[in-house]
């Protein structure tokens, strides 16, 4: 059974309006990494609400088609349980995080699923020391710098340790050794079997992902092999995703 | 003199120990891209607010146009330095993308043919043309980032400094951005830009800061153009 | 010393609630000493509590002339003819006013010397339903968030070359107004997008969730929680037979 499913996707803002996700089929199965590129605005970030289930339970707009995790119909699951199945780490770090220290932001989701407190401890733990944060703990989530606050808002959903995780453009404003540590986790947890979606404008950021899923205008064009397309430069440059200046 | 000048700056928020920023000494020349690098929590957007006048050092002066930062008002600054904020979020206030676009012309009493021609060529650069009348913070984050450049540069400050201004554009609007950056500082202009983006500040920065735990640990001084002059 | 942020709120409870019971300028003292003691004991910045009464000092002033004026008793200290301007009463009863704000700001500020997931903890081992204790919390938590929203679109209008200052107020006032929507708005969507990513990490998954730590009373609370409730009590009492008499 494949992690995540979406069959004949589409969604419009408004009733009537103009389609943002055009028919998009996909498949992502336990312990791959997929990485979502394209033009801002052809609709990536759009197709990670949708799979996480933030647009079916919280926007106006009209989804058709299905999104299967796990093999459940997201339409079927209650809001608060789709967290069990998909965890997903927004663009805009300040709209997610709300503790009064990085300690207490991880430790939120294994709150929520009644772990003892043991096991909450060993979580948090393990998320600080996989992102490099334990040195941040006590600190006050709001007061931290843009790329920090990122790897908070990710170390926050690690703890949750859901089957499937999404993630909207989180390694932008990280710097190089933000990146890595990402890069690191991203590959423990396709390890352990996770399934991973990535948005990403930095194409050599998730060079690691195993396919690239390219997208224009709602549509989604290609999901091979990572290595293959990033290959097929003329391909890549067609779509504006790679760019050489030229004289250089 | 350069256009701004910072000497001896040091900073630390209000009830914490550690310094953000320690004595810094830098200054910006206009018509040079300078790129202010470094890792996370180094200090490099506290560095720009005290650039713009937001945050006051603790001691040290900042000097714009040769005169001290703190005898300009913030609108005085904002006339001469176009600022744009990491967090798009934060500086989008008007009801449509337009007037956001215009808001500085026409609170500065210009000619509505003026600011509406502006407001039309910049959302046309930054393909935001659609978007007209849509309440800015529906918008996707990439969309967003071009709006606060298209409305800080639609002011045709003196100087600019932006915050990750790369963050959420693709491929192809970086480039777009990058040749705009290059042609304002052509014509004159300087601006000071952090940012993560390793390849964009390769491609785009003259000169490059390096910040580590607030002070400035490389400054590779202005390469390119004034260096084949020498 | 350390308590338990029950105990603090307890504390908090007692001393305001005889704040507003008193009303002479002798006892209120006393009360206010005993609250700057304890701010003492918990090392809270008493410079703080001066920030805090700032934006209330014009209030307090006011409170203080109205009492003056409209509660004269006693002996008339100055008169405009007839009319009593100043008396002892009227004096005394206007400090007792400002007093009492006093006293009540400086009591809650033991509860800024604990944090927000204290907060949480306390309420929610005495059984508040936890949805609601996060409610409370978040609310405490997005104020100084939604003040520096604001703080941030003065900014903002200002560095795109607005002088503030020096715009006409009749300009002012229509600038204002035209933004006062979409800021509101802006923050609303803002707090919509907070509640899906509270949701996506398993808030209310189940009617129940567990804390990753636990508050224990320690011996000082228990002393605590008997003394001032006990004394509180005793005081109360006192003062209703003063007035019966």
């Amino acid at each position: 059974m494949e992690a995540v499913v979406a069959r004949g996707l589409t969604y419009r803002y408004q009733p009537g309006g103009p389609l943002v996700l055009k028919d998009i089929d996909f498949h992502v199965s336990r312990g791959e990494i997929a990485a979502v590129t394209g033009l801002s605005g052809c609709g990536k970030s759009t197709l990670c609400y949708c799979i996480c289930g933030a647009v079916h339970h919280n926007r106006d707009g009209v989804m058709t088609g299905q999104v299967l995790l796990n093999g459940k119909n997201i339409r079927e699951l209650r809001a608060a349980s789709l967290a069990l199945e998909v965890g997903m780490v927004f663009q805009d770090p300040d709209t997610q995080l709300f503790s009064p220290t990085v300690e207490d932001e991880i430790a939120f989701a294994p709150e929520n699923l009644c772990l003892p407190p043991a096991q909450i401890r060993e979580r948090v733990e393990q998320a600080l020391d996989l992102l490099g944060l334990a040195a941040l703990r006590e600190a006050n989530p709001y007061r931290l710098s843009g790329g920090e606050k990122h790897l908070v808002a990710l170390a926050a959903v690690l703890a949750l340790d859901p089957p499937v995780l999404v993630l909207d453009e989180v390694m932008s404003q990280l710097d190089q050794a933000g990146k890595k540590r990402v890069a690191a986790a991203l590959k423990r947890l396709r390890d352990m079997g996770k399934a991973v979606i990535a948005v990403e404008h930095n194409l050599e950021a998730v060079s690691f992902a195993d396919r690239l899923l390219v997208m224009e205008k709602g549509e989604l064009l290609s999901c091979g092999r990572t290595a293959e397309l990033l290959a097929d430069r003329e391909f890549m440059e067609a779509r504006g995703l790679i760019y050489d200046p030229p004289g250089l | 003199m350069s256009f701004l000048e910072i000497d001896h700056v040091s900073f630390t928020f209000p009830r914490h120990d550690k310094p953000v920023l320690t004595e810094i000494d830098l200054h910006f020349d206009q018509a040079v891209i300078t790129a202010l690098v470094g890792p996370n929590g180094s200090g490099k957007t506290t560095l720009t607010k005290l650039m713009i006048g937001v945050l006051r050092p603790a001691c040290g002066e900042i000097r714009l146009d040769g005169r001290p930062l703190v005898e300009y008002s913030l609108g005085e600054i904002g006339r001469r330095v176009g600022y744009v904020f990491q967090n798009p979020d934060l500086q989008l206030f008007c009801g449509t993308v337009a007037e956001e676009v215009g808001f500085g012309l026409a609170n500065r009493g210009c000619q509505r043919e003026t600011v509406e021609e502006r407001v039309a060529f910049y959302l046309d650069y930054f393909e935001l043309k659609d978007y007209g009348g849509v309440f800015p913070l529906h918008l996707s984050q990439g969309e967003k980032q071009r709006l606060a450049i298209a409305a800080v540069l639609a002011n045709e400050p003196l100087f600019l400094v932006l915050d990750e201004p790369t963050v959420g554009l693709d491929a192809y609007r970086k480039r777009l951005l990058e040749d705009y950056l290059k042609k304002i500082s052509r014509s004159g202009r300087g601006m000071v830009l952090v940012s993560h983006d390793t390849a964009f500040v390769d491609r785009v920065a003259e000169r490059v800061v390096i910040l580590e735990n607030g002070r400035v640990i490389e400054d590779s001084g202005r390469k390119g153009k004034a260096a084949d002059e020498a | 010393m350390k308590l338990d942020p029950r105990t603090k709120m307890v504390m908090v409870l007692c001393l305001s609630g005889l704040a507003l019971l008193y009303n002479t300028p002798g006892r209120l003292l006393l009360l206010l000493a005993v609250t700057v003691a304890m701010l003492l004991i918990f090392r809270f910045d008493l410079g703080a509590i001066g920030s805090y009464l700032k934006p209330f000092l014009s209030l307090m002033v006011f409170l203080f002339v109205i009492q003056c004026l409209f509660a004269p008793s006693g002996c008339v200290l100055l008169a405009v003819g007839p009319v009593p301007l100043v008396t002892t009463g009227g004096l005394l009863t206007g400090a007792g006013v400002v007093l009492r704000i006093v006293v009540v700001t400086a009591a809650a500020m033991l509860l800024a010397t604990f944090n927000a997931r204290d907060f949480i903890l306390g309420l929610v081992q005495w059984k508040v339903p936890y949805e609601l204790a996060f409610m409370v919390s978040i609310a405490l938590r997005f104020l100084p968030v939604f003040r520096d929203e604001l703080v941030n679109v003065v900014t903002a209008v200002q560095l795109r070359g607005v002088d503030l200052k020096k715009v006409p107020w009749g300009q002012k006032i229509t600038m204002y107004s035209r933004l006062l929507f979409p800021v509101i708005y802006g923050a609303m969507l803002k707090a919509q997008r907070l509640a899906v990513s509270m949701e996506a990490r398993g808030f209310r998954v189940y009617p129940r969730r567990t804390y990753l730590r636990r508050l224990e009373f320690s011996r000082a609370d228990y002393v605590v929680l008997t003394v001032f409730p006990a004394a509180a009590i005793a005081l109360v009492i006192r003062h209703i037979n003063l007035l019966a008499h």
